[in-house]
């Protein structure tokens, strides 16, 4: 992660006003910050892992085409994830396709102190659990996503999913219940 | 120690996983689900779902920051730059205008949108409208009786 003088980390608030000068250094750290969230938000809703890279790819490009016009009344990563949001939708609309359920998500990170069998179980769960995931409702599943896998306050996710803070707390407990009921 | 609630706990079971939380809130969390086999069974959801989250393909950092050099100049544009781009926007407000409803867009918080806008529903893969629009019309107190509801179905509380 990218410092100041001081050692602290810069603010993603400092790396927007930086970009927005036209400092291309800036805007790789914003890349390397929050690509893999942008990644996971895009394949989730088109299914495909090349057109999710293509989505990522035309997200960063608009956003930094519009920093001038980002108030910072969000953060990035939430504007950010906005437009990829919006930018998956769009790239399946010009296809005229359905998300697909073929998925590529990567293999489980099973726990190193794990026996092997165990950690064969534990893996071929949690590929059950996350395939389970795309069945959600689009909502459910990004809040469910969102939280998890980004750590992301309900408000964020509440903004990113259009909705309101409380709409995206009760999609997310929803999205609980369901896979627990499904799991089970 | 304060004890924490299960629905505190629900809440911050994700930051705990993915090792957001600080030291003292971990312990408190960790302790809470050690007497309760519901939050745990919760937790150990969770937990399967972080670990497989996908990861970013390598690829991907090279092909963003290519795209972004490779991008027009951010920012400082000459003059007929900026009349070209004032064409093109008054060209495609009027192709809005005379397609009015016809098409989507969604606002992006903190952003000048450039697109047109309906009604914005977020429809599931089953057809349905994924419960967003009911839900947005709800007042603070339904959501949060909405929520005991869920909790009362099938997810008890602590041993």
């Amino acid at each position: 992660m990218k410092t100041d003088a001081s050692g602290e980390a810069i603010t993603d608030a400092e790396l927007v006003r930086r970009g927005r000068e036209g400092d291309e250094i800036a805007l790789g750290e914003l890349v390397d910050r929050h690509q893999a969230a942008a990644f996971r938000v895009a394949l989730s809703l088109v299914g495909d892992g090349d057109l999710a890279q293509d989505v990522v790819q035309d997200a960063f490009l608009r956003a930094f085409r519009g920093l001038r016009g980002f108030r910072g009344d969000a953060t990035f990563r939430t504007w950010l994830l906005t437009i990829t949001a919006n930018t998956a939708r769009g790239a399946l609309r010009r296809q005229g396709r359905r998300r697909e359920a073929r998925l590529e998500a990567a293999g489980p990170v099973p726990a190193e102190d794990m026996d092997p069998h165990e950690s064969v179980a534990v893996g071929e769960a949690a590929e059950r659990a996350r395939a389970l995931l795309q069945e959600l409702p689009e909502k459910q599943r990004l809040a469910v996503q969102l939280r998890i896998d980004e750590g992301l306050s309900f408000r964020e996710i509440g903004d990113i999913i259009g909705s309101s803070e409380g709409a995206a707390r009760v999609n997310y407990f929803h999205g609980i219940h369901r896979l627990r009921e499904w799991m089970e | 120690m304060t004890d924490v609630r299960c629905e505190t706990a629900r809440e911050l079971i994700p930051d705990l996983v993915g090792g957001r939380l600080g030291a003292a809130e971990a312990s408190r969390v960790a302790a809470h689900l050690e007497t309760c086999a519901d939050c745990r069974a919760e937790a150990e959801l969770v937990q399967l779902l972080y670990v497989a989250r996908p990861q970013v393909p390598e690829s991907v950092t090279g092909r963003v920051l290519a795209a972004v050099r490779a991008d027009a100049p951010h920012g400082r544009r000459p003059w007929w730059g900026l009349a070209a781009a004032a064409v093109a926007v008054l060209a495609l407000g009027i192709g809005v205008a005379s397609r009015s409803g016809r098409d989507t867009e969604t606002v992006v918080p903190g952003f000048v949108a450039q697109g047109t806008s309906t009604t914005g529903a977020w429809v599931s893969d089953n057809g349905m409208v994924a419960g967003a629009p009911a839900l947005d019309g709800l007042s603070d107190e339904a959501l949060q009786a909405l929520l005991e509801e869920l909790e009362s179905n099938g997810t008890g509380g602590s041993a």
